[in-house]
């Protein structure tokens, strides 16, 4: 997924984030490459995906996920 | 024995002598603060030290040793931490200028440093690291830490201070903080021991750190017997901190000694001979899965295709949840004062949709699925601690050019680290050898939760076999190399 410089000057301004010109491409790039990341994942992995929860990866007190 | 030849023995070597009272606290504190005064202009390991604070500490420990309580190996040792936790009586800048002075006051001392206390331990000062712990600093506001072994070289990100001061014979041993390589990073590029332990080990309680779901201290020391029994002083259940761990907490220098004779260990695949592995590297983890084979272990091969993924995974989740703290706390008043390096990561991660976050999560426990798998199925994994030797400093400081090279280059950077992080099982980095160019190299060992007992004894009996941790940087040959 592509987030142009534009986009992200409206996003920063809605989280009221004031950056520099010169440090929305820098942003844009990096956003950019984690959500182009993301979509590589969600074809290999989205299926798999749907079927399991979003639990963070802790090991709780139980220990009942080992 | 001199004074001046204390500074490279191994801790437990330092504190027998403490224990037979051939030297006392002070003079090895003394030679600690003698270190840092000579190296540390150009090393730039430490942001506080406070020598006067130190010795006192020391006169202490002297008399209550030498009145017959003796509180054990750590007794009279001197330590310092990275400047992410809290130690009264030190600042905590955690490498900002963005704090104003008021808010750099510790509140407490944080619980690692509060078990250190209680074993005996000196704490000489707070460490060096990347701007908030977050890797990616530019311009460092408190000097630019350098390697010792070649000062033009990285010390890795993040607890860089951590891996620099024990290896330069600055203290005893330290503690650093590990989110996505932080410890091992560290550790491997200055050639000392270094172990991330399973996440809930060690209380994290009075630490200035925000990605609940990977954070966890760690210790770094010259030997692995050192950092087991650092271990064992800084783990253990805390009740007040909710993600800790209630396992008890072993022995961990029990099977010190006892050899890798039968044990089934897996190499992976695409840490060890992937593209990015440098050819290097992989001669170096030859040689060292060869010594583990002539120990007695059965050595194969696994493979973890997912792992590729876990870098930008960690970077959609645990880096947006940092960023939401920041967001909220001084990013939108203080954006200009953060180091430009963290400022346009943690903007980045600000604006990550949650749908993105919730679809990275649900990912993370796929990887880390596999993860576990594989951990399960042999006594540890090995693969090394960096694709590539340290690399001159102005090659590691993070360019935002183009996105191709930016995937690249930090998959290639984290590629070893980040899978082991974002499952939170423990992974120890033992030196394993040299560059042509003379910089350190490391294996890493990574484990079943809450296993670091098999790992240190992986990690000890190849580090006897190898002996790479018995070579210590020469400072007054190393420093004169710095540009």
């Amino acid at each position: 997924m592509e987030i142009s410089k534009e986009q992200v000057r409206v996003l920063c301004e809605v989280q009221g984030l004031s950056v520099p010109e010169d440090e929305l491409d820098d942003i844009a790039t990096r956003m950019s490459t984690w959500l182009t990341a993301l979509d590589q994942i969600e074809v290999e992995l989205g299926e798999e995906m749907n079927r399991v929860d979003p639990i963070p990866p802790l090991f709780p007190a139980d220990d009942r996920d080992l | 024995m001199s004074t001046s030849d204390l500074h490279y023995l191994t801790a437990l070597e330092q504190a027998e002598l403490i224990r037979t009272r051939e030297i006392s606290p002070v003079d090895l504190v003394a030679a600690s603060l003698d270190r840092i005064e000579r190296y540390d202009d150009t090393l730039r390991a430490w942001i506080t030290v406070k020598p006067e604070l130190a010795l006192e500490e020391a006169r202490k420990a002297e008399a209550e040793i030498a009145s017959g309580t003796y509180r054990g190996p750590l007794h009279g040792l001197p330590y310092g931490v990275k400047d992410q936790m809290h130690a009264v009586g030190f600042p905590t800048t955690l490498g900002t200028k963005v704090l104003d002075e008021p808010e750099t006051v510790a509140p407490e001392d944080a619980v690692c440093i509060a078990r250190l206390k209680e074993a005996g331990a000196i704490l000489i000062g707070k460490q060096n690291l990347h701007e908030f712990g977050k890797g990616g600093t530019i311009d460092f506001p408190f000097g630019q830490p350098r390697n010792p072994w070649n000062p033009d070289y990285t010390a890795s990100s993040s607890s860089s201070g951590s891996g620099i001061a024990p290896a330069a014979g600055m203290c005893s041993f330290a503690i650093g903080q590990d989110t996505g390589g932080s410890v091992r990073g560290p550790a491997s590029c200055n050639g000392i021991v270094g172990m991330r332990p399973t996440h809930g080990r060690i209380s994290r309680r009075g630490c200035a750190m925000h990605a609940y779901t990977s954070d966890t201290l760690g210790p770094l020391a010259r030997t692995v017997p050192d950092l087991a029994a650092v271990l064992e002083a800084i783990c253990g259940h805390d009740p007040k901190d909710p993600l800790s761990a209630q396992r008890p907490v072993p022995d961990f220098s029990a099977r010190l000694g006892e050899g890798v004779s039968g044990m089934r260990l897996a190499i992976v695949r695409e840490m060890a001979w992937g593209d990015s592995t440098d050819p290097e590297v992989r001669a170096a983890l030859q040689a060292a899965v060869e010594t583990l084979e002539r120990a007695g272990a059965r050595i194969e091969e696994v493979s973890l295709p997912l792992a590729k993924w876990a870098v930008p995974l960690q970077l959609l989740s645990a880096d947006a949840d940092v960023a939401s703290y920041f967001l909220k706390n001084y990013l939108r008043e203080r954006y200009m004062r953060f180091d430009r390096g963290t400022r346009t990561r943690l903007a980045a991660s600000s604006l990550i949709p949650a749908s993105a976050y919730n679809r990275a999560m649900r990912a993370r426990v796929l990887v880390r699925r596999q993860v576990l798998e594989a951990v399960g199925r042999y006594d540890a994994l090995l693969s090394p601690t960096n694709v590539t030797p340290p690399k001159p400093i102005e090659a590691t400081q993070e360019r935002v050019d183009r996105k191709d090279e930016l995937v690249t280059r930090l998959i290639e950077r984290r590629i070893c680290h980040y899978p082991f992080s974002l499952a939170n099982v423990p992974a120890l980095s033992v030196p394993m050898g040299f560059s042509r160019a003379g910089l350190p190299l490391a294996l890493q060992i990574a484990g079943k939760p809450f296993d670091e007992a098999t790992l240190l004894q992986i990690g000890q009996a190849y580090e006897a076999a190898a002996r790479w941790s018995s070579l210590h940087p020469d400072l007054d040959r190393t420093l004169r190399l710095v540009a």
